[in-house]
């Protein structure tokens, strides 16, 4: 289409978008999510490309107050696509359809980096170092999620540089990318699994008189198997009776007590 | 512990801040590793809120992914271990068990806005109709401060005006009591991440977990890092073959078509 148009928006005016974009899902509510933050972040770009235009602003404002919820990463992604559409003056009808089809599977994608792989290993590394009271856990911590937080400034740089054709690249190899994330996210949320939960029997807890204790029997058959068997458990309880976290919670801490007074831990 | 007057007013500023970032979850400042590290400054003990924050964050891991149940809330999790460890004297572990009952408080306060925030909508849909970003910008703004200050006040009331009931309370715990809430902070982060299991667990993937498990048993490590290594080349290999095999496949199959998918 028109591909020759004037370029409006300086890279001053992107950076500007995404440091906006921070307060993308301020506001969330649960008839529109994130549409408000996402709406609003976008608005000062889109004036610099349309000046005092009520009439274009209206309708831009109205399209972006549709439902939206995703990960805020991928919102400043769509964003910077968005903004590049516009300022090309692609119909606005197909702007709001790239917008309303992508979302969705972007917050697979976004996820799936974010919550369920850089959370975890982020989380895991930086209690490994805070558990005995290094404070240098939660600095890590701080900075890594300060430099991911501010990264949306290059997510709005991207989608306003790669343009449809290449997001739609992208979206198609979302599948592998979150599969590949899967798989990372997985097997350190296995070596999570010995270091963080601990479930052990009391040495004082023995069969018979003077036998063998009870966590020695387990340690025999595999180390960690109970924490193992309790995150299981807990997985299923989850997957397959569809149990409340509140009740799982609950229940773990009664049936902690009622072991506690009977002394078995 | 004592918890002073400028010490509550700290604290509610923590809550204030990382309230906002709540709301954004821009800087994962939220996290009870990070909240309770800025509590423990707060407190004057950083070792202490450090200690709670390790406690605290891997038993809320994917606690907010999970759609239509009522999760706890990390911010207040992570804020009230540390100060029930500090006020009660009790380890992090027993602290982490008894701050459940804020954590739901604090929740439902979000499940409020969420609902609340509807209200905002329609006007937003009325100014984004006159297109009138100022008061859109204004209502936005307001919103932020309306949220965090609400998680503020909430802070401030249990972490300081509620201290001596809630000390005097957990004075009167016995200590099998005391004892079984330790056992529950041992066991509480398997919810965190048999959570994170119930998004990410697939059947493909499940092999993925026992290496990491075996890894972590058996080998001694510093932290999980070298776990994540070995994950990501994994996930590497995986990605590089499937991504092979499927280009194989889409030629082979139709020799005229571009390979084009779906998109489901």
């Amino acid at each position: 289409m028109a591909s020759n148009v004037e370029k409006k928006l300086t890279k001053q005016d992107l950076n500007k978008v995404g440091v906006l974009t921070f307060f993308e899902q301020a506001c969330f509510s649960f008839e529109r999510m994130q549409a408000p933050g996402f709406t609003i972040s976008m608005v000062p770009a889109f004036k610099k490309i349309y000046g005092d235009s009520q009439k274009d602003l209206s309708e831009f404002m109205t399209y972006n107050m549709q439902f939206m919820n995703t990960e805020p990463h991928m919102a400043a992604l769509l964003q910077g696509l968005i903004l590049s559409m516009e300022e090309n003056h692609e119909d606005r009808k197909l702007i709001s359809g790239i917008r309303n089809g992508l979302f969705g599977p972007f917050a697979g994608l976004g996820d799936s980096i974010f919550w369920f792989t850089l959370l975890p290993i982020s989380a895991a590394i930086a209690c490994s170092l805070a558990k005995d009271g290094s404070a240098l856990g939660p600095i890590l911590y701080i900075a890594l999620w300060l430099i991911a937080g501010f990264s949306k400034i290059l997510f709005v740089r991207w989608g306003y540089n790669l343009g449809s054709a290449a997001i739609g690249t992208i979206s198609q190899n979302s599948k592998y990318l979150t599969k590949a994330a899967g798989i990372l996210g997985i097997t350190v949320i296995g070596g999570l699994i010995p270091s963080y939960v601990s479930v052990k029997f009391a040495d004082t807890l023995v069969f018979g008189v003077g036998g063998t204790t009870v966590q020695s029997v387990f340690d025999h058959i595999l180390p960690n198997v109970l924490p193992l068997a309790v995150v299981f458990l807990i997985y299923w309880l989850f997957s397959r009776k569809r149990a409340n976290v509140l009740y799982i919670i609950l229940g773990i801490i009664v049936i902690s007590i009622i072991i506690s007074a009977l002394g078995w831990m | 512990m004592q918890i002073t007057l400028v010490q509550g007013l700290l604290l509610a500023l923590v809550g204030f801040i990382c309230g906002i970032d709540q709301l954004t979850e821009n800087f994962y400042w939220f996290r009870p590793i990070v909240v309770s590290f800025f509590a423990g400054i707060a407190l004057g003990n950083v070792s202490l809120g450090v200690a709670c924050g390790a406690v605290s964050e891997l038993s809320y891991l994917g606690l907010l992914t999970v759609g239509g149940s009522v999760p706890p809330n990390p911010l207040m999790a992570g804020m009230m271990t540390t100060v029930l460890a500090y006020t009660t004297g009790q380890s992090p572990e027993t602290a982490l068990g008894l701050s459940l009952p804020f954590a739901l408080l604090a929740q439902w306060v979000g499940i409020f806005f969420n609902t609340f925030f509807v209200v905002y909508v329609h006007k937003f849909d009325a100014y984004a109709k006159d297109a009138d970003a100022d008061s859109f910008k204004k209502l936005f703004i307001s919103g932020i401060f309306l949220r965090a200050g609400a998680d503020a006040i909430v802070v401030f009331l249990c972490a300081f005006a509620l201290q001596a009931p809630i000390q005097s309370f957990v004075n009167t715990f016995p200590t099998f009591l005391i004892h079984g809430f330790e056992i529950a902070g041992g066991v509480l982060p398997a919810v965190g991440l048999g959570l994170l299991l119930m998004t990410t667990l697939r059947q493909e993937n499940l092999p993925y977990l026992f290496v990491g498990f075996l890894m972590a048993t058996f080998l001694t490590m510093p932290n999980v890092l070298p776990i994540a290594i070995a994950g990501a080349a994994l996930a590497a290999i995986n990605f590089m073959y499937e991504k092979k095999i499927d280009s194989a496949l889409s030629q082979a199959v139709t020799p005229t078509d571009g390979g084009e998918s779906d998109g489901i």
